[in-house]
C-alpha cells in the first residue's frame, strides 16, 4: 500500500479522501482475531520455557564444579546469549505448529478426504520478507557475538588477559602435554622438566599447553576450564588458560583414539602460588621466576 | 495438477532396421538372479584370496606396523567379491551385448522391465523404476533394521553403567558399525525407494532416464553392504564411522570392508544421482516448467547434486587410507610427511553436505504431502525453492565446523563460523514455508500430517542445538561429546527418519495398492517419537555434563541420564517394531486404496494404482502448479475490495467466491 504521490491525472479522477488504514490500525485489527491472541500467548509461553531451560542446561554444566576458568564463563555468558536471542524464533515457530496441531484452526478426522479446502493463501510478502530480514538479523548478531567472543577466548587461552579481563603482569607456565595410548603427560619445561600425569597449576596463573600426540589423534578437554584442542602426531597445537577456582577439575580425551579411550581421563588440581612452588620442589624442579 | 491430455501420433519409419533378436528375450540375463550374483561373488572372492595369498608373504609390515600381505588378501578378497556378485547379477551383459553389437530388441526391453517375471523380478537385475523403488525399500528397511540392533546393543552397554557387558574391541566396532549403517540407510531411504518409484511419475515420464543404470545402482548397493557388515568378523571397525587417521591404519583388517563399502557406494550413490538428476532435468512433461515442478522433485535433485559433487572426495579419502594400508602411500602418515588433516578435510568436505543430502529430501516431501492434508497451496514456493538452493550452496563452505578443535587451522575458524550460522537464513525459510502452509488450515489428521508437526519439533529442537554448536566458544566445550551427539541424532533421526517414515506411509499406497494401517502406524511412530525424545534430551544432559562420545565407562556423574536415554531407547525400538509390523501387515492385507487416497493434486495421483507398464498411456501436458488448493481467503477478499476501492477501480465484492 504505497501512497501515491503523482499529481492526479485525468485518467486517474481525483485523488480519495485519505481514509487509509495505517499499518497500526490494520495490526489492532489483526489482533481482533480469535487465534492473533493465543498465538502470541503461546508463543510468550514457549519462549519462557525455553529460557528457563537453559538455566537448567547451564546448571548441567556447573554440575562438576566449573566454571573454573574465565574461558568457561564466557562460554556459558554465550550459551544464555545464543538461546535467548533465538528464543522468540523458537516460540513463533512452535506456536504455530502446536496451534494447528491441536487445532486451533479446526481439523478434520477420518478416513474420507476434507470436502472443503483451506484460504487459498499462496504467499504474503510482509511474512517471508520480514521474516528473512529478522532471520538475517539474528543470524548476524549470532555471528559478530561469536567472533568477538572467539578472539576473547583465544586472547584468555593465550594468556595476554587475566581473569579480570587485565593485562596480565602474572608470568605464564608452560607446560607440554602429551596424549598417548591412554595416557596424559604433563611436562613443565620451565621448571626442570617436571613429568607428571596429573596436571597442577597455581592459580590465577596463565597456563600455555603445547599439544601433541605420540601416536593418533587424542583430544585434550580440560572440562570444567571450558579447553579444548585435539593432539594429533606430527603436529603441535596450542591452548591455554587461567585457572579462577581453587580445586580439582576433570580431563577428559574427547576424541575416539582406540580400545581404552573411555579410561583416558585424568585429572588438574588447581592450588594456590605456595603449593604450587612446594609441589614443584618435591618433584624435583626448580621455580625459574 | 491439472492435466490436459493430447493424443500422440507415433510415426513410425517402416524401413529402419530393428536390431535382430538373438535367443529368447532377455539372453543370457534370464540366467541371473541374485543367487548366481551370491554364488559368483563368493567363489570370485574365495579365489582372489587364495590368488593373492600365494604371491604375498606374511611378514612384510607396512609404517604402522601391520602386516601388509594379509591386507593384499582382504582387500582383493571383497574386490573379488563385489566384481563377482555384480557378474552373478547380469550388469556386465548390457556392456558385452553392446560390445558385440547386439543392441535390444524390444522384447529383450521387456523381459529386462521384469514383465511376466512374476516375484522373481524382484530378485533380477530389472530396469524398470518402480520395482528398483520397492528394491530399495526393502533395502533401506533392512539396514536401518540392522542399525538400530547395533543402537540396541549399544544403549545396552551405557545403560548398564555398572559393569563392562561387551570387550572394548567389539563395542568401538559395534559403534562404527551403527553410524556407518545408519548414514547409507538414511542416504538412500527416501530417495531410493520414492526417488526412484514416485519421481518419474512425478515429472511425467515414462521411466529414468537410464533404467539400466537404475538396475547397476541398487545392485551396487546391496554388493556394498556385505563387506560392511563382514567387519566385525574380522577384528572390527573400532574406529567410530569417521574412522579418522592413523586410527584407523591400526586397525585390523575389517576396515577394508568399510573402505571397499565406502568406494562401492560412491559410485552407486553416483550413478543414481545422474540418473535422477538427468530424469527431471530432461524427462519432465510437456508444460511442466520450473515453477511447476513439486517440491519434493526439488528436495531429491538438490540431495541428488548435493551427493553427486560431495561424495567423490569421501571415496577419495577412503581411496588414500586404503593405499597407505595396502600399497604403502604415506597420505596420513605423519613421519612420512603424510597428514592426519588431509584426511578430516577429505572426509568433512562430504560429511557436512551429507547431512543435508540426508534431510532435504525427507523435508520436502514434508512439504509435498502437507499441503495435500491441510488442503492449502504451499506457501510461497518460491521462498521454499530458494531455501533449498541456499542449503546446497552454502553446504559447499561450512564442513570445517566439524574441526574448529583439530587445530588445524585456528584462523579458518572466524570465517567458518561466519558459513555455518549464514546456513541458518536458508533453513529458516523453508521453516516459514512449512508455518504459513499451517496458517489458518484445517489439517486433516492423517499419519504423515501428524508427523509434520513432530518433525517441526525435532527440527527445532535439532536447529538450536546447532546454532550452540556452531558457535566456536561454545563448541569448544561440546565439541567431542554427547551434546553433539544428540544434536545429530535430532537432525539426522528425528527431522531424517521421522520426515522418511511419514513420506513411505504417505506414498505407501501408491507404491503397494494399500493404505499404510492408520492406527498402528500411528501407535508405532508416536511410542518412537516418545522414546526418541526421552533419549536424546537425556543425552543432551549427558554432554553438558562433560560426558565425551564414545565410551563405554564414564563418570557415575552421568548414570542418571544414561539410564534414561537406555529405557528411551528400547521404548524406541518397541514403536519401530510396532510400526515395521503395520507396515509388513498392511503390505500383505491392507485395506485396498484408490488411485489417488488422499485427494492430490501431483501426476503420480492421477495414474491408476497398481501403475500401469509405462506409468502414462498418453503423456500428459501440465497447465499448472500441483498447488492450486484452497477457497479464497475471506481476508484477502476484504483487503482486495478496499485497495480496489482507494484506487477508484472496480467495486468491492466482498464474500465473493
Ligand atoms: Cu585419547
Amino acid at each position: 500500500m504505497t501512497i501515491d504521490q503523482r499529481p492526479p491525472t485525468a485518467e486517474e479522477g481525483p485523488e480519495e479522501p485519505t481514509n487509509r488504514p495505517t499499518p497500526m490500525h490494520l495490526f489492532r485489527n489483526w489482533l481482533k482475531r480469535r487465534y492473533a491472541k493465543r498465538l502470541i500467548w503461546l508463543t510468550l509461553i514457549i519462549s519462557a520455557g525455553w529460557i528457563a531451560a537453559t538455566f537448567l542446561a547451564v546448571y548441567f554444566m556447573n554440575m562438576s564444579g566449573g566454571p573454573a576458568s574465565a574461558i568457561m564463563s564466557e562460554i556459558e555468558l554465550t550459551m544464555y546469549v545464543l538461546a535467548w536471542v533465538c528464543a522468540p524464533l523458537m516460540g513463533v515457530t512452535l506456536a504455530i505448529a502446536l496451534y494447528s496441531m491441536i487445532g486451533g484452526w479446526g481439523r478434520v478426522k477420518g478416513d474420507k478426504q476434507p470436502d472443503q479446502d483451506g484460504p487459498g493463501i499462496r504467499n504474503n510478502s510482509i511474512a517471508t520478507i520480514g521474516w528473512a530480514v529478522w532471520v538475517s538479523a539474528l543470524a548476524a548478531f549470532l555471528v559478530v557475538w561469536g567472533l568477538v567472543e572467539l578472539a576473547n577466548i583465544q586472547a584468555f587461552a593465550n594468556g595476554s588477559v587475566a581473569a579480570n579481563q587485565q593485562p596480565n603482569s602474572q608470568q605464564s607456565i608452560t607446560v607440554n602435554v602429551t596424549g598417548q595410548q591412554w595416557v596424559w603427560t604433563f611436562a613443565y619445561p620451565d621448571q626442570n622438566k617436571v613429568t607428571t600425569d596429573v596436571l597442577v597449576v597455581p592459580i590465577n596463573t596463565p597456563i600455555y599447553f603445547n599439544v601433541t600426540s605420540k601416536d593418533v589423534v587424542h583430544s585434550f578437554w580440560v572440562v570444567e576450564m571450558g579447553v579444548k584442542i585435539d593432539a594429533n602426531p606430527g603436529a603441535i597445537t596450542n591452548t591455554g588458560f587461567t585457572a579462577t577456582k581453587l580445586g580439582t577439575f576433570n580431563i577428559r580425551c574427547a576424541e575416539l583414539c582406540g580400545l581404552h579411550h573411555a579410561y583416558m581421563e585424568t585429572q588438574v588440581k588447581v592450588v594456590t602460588q605456595d603449593e604450587y612452588n612446594s609441589w614443584v620442589r618435591e618433584n624435583g624442579g626448580v621455580r625459574l621466576s | 495438477m491439472t492435466t490436459a491430455t493430447v493424443t500422440v501420433t507415433i510415426h513410425e519409419a517402416p524401413d529402419v532396421i530393428q536390431p535382430r533378436q538373438h535367443g529368447k528375450p532377455g539372453g543370457l540375463l534370464r540366467y541371473c538372479n541374485f543367487v548366481t550374483a551370491l554364488i559368483l561373488g563368493i567363489v570370485l572372492a574365495a579365489l582372489a584370496y587364495w590368488i593373492t595369498g600365494m604371491f604375498t608373504t606374511g611378514e612384510a609390515l607396512n609404517a604402522n606396523f601391520v602386516p601388509i600381505g594379509i591386507n593384499v588378501q582382504i582387500t582383493a578378497m571383497y574386490v573379488g567379491w563385489v566384481v563377482g556378485f555384480m557378474i552373478g547379477i547380469g550388469a556386465f551383459v548390457g556392456p558385452i551385448r553392446w560390445f558385440l553389437g547386439r543392441d535390444l530388441t524390444h522384447a529383450d526391453a521387456e523381459y529386462l522391465a521384469g514383465r511376466g517375471q512374476g516375484r522373481m523380478k524382484f530378485w533380477k537385475y530389472t530396469t524398470d523404476h518402480k520395482i528398483v523403488g520397492i528394491q530399495y525399500l526393502i533395502v533401506s528397511m533392512a539396514l536401518l533394521g540392522f542399525g538400530g540392533l547395533l543402537a540396541m546393543l549399544i544403549r545396552t552397554e551405557l545403560g548398564v553403567t555398572w559393569a563392562e557387558l561387551f570387550n572394548p574391541n567389539f563395542y568401538n566396532s559395534i559403534i562404527g558399525t551403527h553410524g556407518i549403517v545408519m548414514i547409507i540407510a538414511m542416504i538412500v531411504v527416501v530417495s531410493g525407494p520414492l526417488g526412484n518409484f514416485i519421481v518419474p511419475i512425478m515429472v511425467g515420464a515414462r521411466d529414468m532416464a537410464f533404467p539400466r543404470l537404475n538396475a547397476l545402482s541398487i545392485w551396487l548397493l546391496v554388493a556394498a553392504i556385505p563387506p560392511l557388515a563382514s567387519n566385525l568378523a574380522l577384528g572390527g571397525l573400532r574406529d567410530g564411522w569417521t574412522v579418522y587417521q592413523p586410527l584407523a591404519d591400526q586397525a585390523p583388517v575389517g576396515m577394508i570392508g568399510y573402505q571397499i563399502t565406502i568406494i562401492t557406494f560412491g559410485f552407486s550413490t553416483a550413478i543414481a544421482s545422474v540418473n535422477l538428476m538427468t530424469t527431471i532435468v530432461k524427462m519432465r512433461a510437456k508444460g511442466m516448467t520450473w515453477s511447476r515442478v513439486p517440491i519434493f522433485v526439488y528436495g531429491i535433485f538438490a540431495s541428488s547434486l548435493m551427493g553427486l559433487i560431495w561424495f567423490p572426495m569421501y571415496q577419495y579419502s577412503q581411496w588414500f587410507a586404503l593405499s597407505d594400508r595396502v600399497i604403502n602411500t604415506s597420505f596420513y602418515v605423519p613421519a612420512q610427511g603424510g597428514s592426519v588433516w588431509l584426511y578430516e578435510n577429505l572426509f568433512w568436505l562430504l560429511g557436512h553436505p551429507e547431512v543435508y543430502v540426508i534431510v532435504l529430501p525427507g523435508v520436502a516431501a514434508l512439504l509435498e504431502l502437507m499441503v495435500v492434508f491441510l488442503r492449502k497451496p504451499l506457501f510461497s514456493y518460491k521462498f521454499a525453492v530458494a531455501g533449498i538452493f541456499g542449503i546446497v550452496g552454502l553446504s559447499a563452505v561450512v564442513w570445517v565446523h566439524h574441526m574448529y578443535m583439530t587445530g588445524w587451522a585456528p584462523s579458518s575458524n572466524y570465517p567458518f563460523m561466519l558459513s555455518t550460522e549464514m546456513i541458518s537464513i536458508p533453513i529458516s525459510f523453508l521453516v516459514l514455508v512449512m508455518l504459513g502452509t499451517m496458517w489458518r488450515a484445517r489439517p486433516w489428521t492423517r499419519l504423515p500430517m501428524m508427523a509434520v508437526y513432530a518433525v517441526v519439533w525435532n527440527k527445532v529442537i535439532g536447529g538450536i542445538t546447532g546454532v550452540f554448536l556452531s558457535d566456536v566458544p561454545v563448541d569448544q566445550y561440546m565439541h567431542g561429546s554427547m551434546f553433539v551427539v544428540a544434536h545429530f541424532h535430532y537432525m539426522l533421526m528425528g527431522a531424517g527418519l521421522f520426515s522418511a517414515m511419514a513420506a513411505i506411509a504417505y506414498w505407501f499406497p501408491k507404491m503397494t495398492g494399500r493404505y499404510l494401517d492408520n492406527r498402528w502406524g500411528s501407535i508405532g511412530f508416536w511410542v518412537a517419537f516418545g522414546g526418541f525424545q526421552l533419549t536424546f534430551l537425556s543425552m543432551f544432559a549427558a554432554g553438558l555434563q562433560g560426558m565425551p562420545r564414545r565410551v563405554l565407562q564414564f563418570d557415575s556423574l552421568f548414570n542418571v541420564s544414561n539410564w534414561i536415554s537406555t529405557i528411551g531407547a528400547y521404548i524406541i525400538g518397541i514403536g519401530m517394531l510396532i510400526f515395521l509390523a503395520a507396515v509388513i501387515n498392511s503390505w500383505r492385507s491392507g485395506e485396498i486404496a484408490p488411485a489417488n487416497p488422499y485427494g492430490a493434486k501431483t501426476l503420480e495421483a492421477q495414474v491408476p494404482t497398481p501403475v500401469p507398464p509405462e506409468n502414462f498411456a498418453v503423456l500428459p501436458v501440465i497447465t499448472s502448479d500441483p498447488y492450486g488448493y484452497g477457497s479464497p481467503d475471506p481476508y484477502e477478499l476484504e483487503d482486495e475490495a478496499r485497495r480496489a476501492a482507494l484506487e477508484g477501480g472496480e467495486p468491492a465484492k466482498v464474500g465473493a467466491s
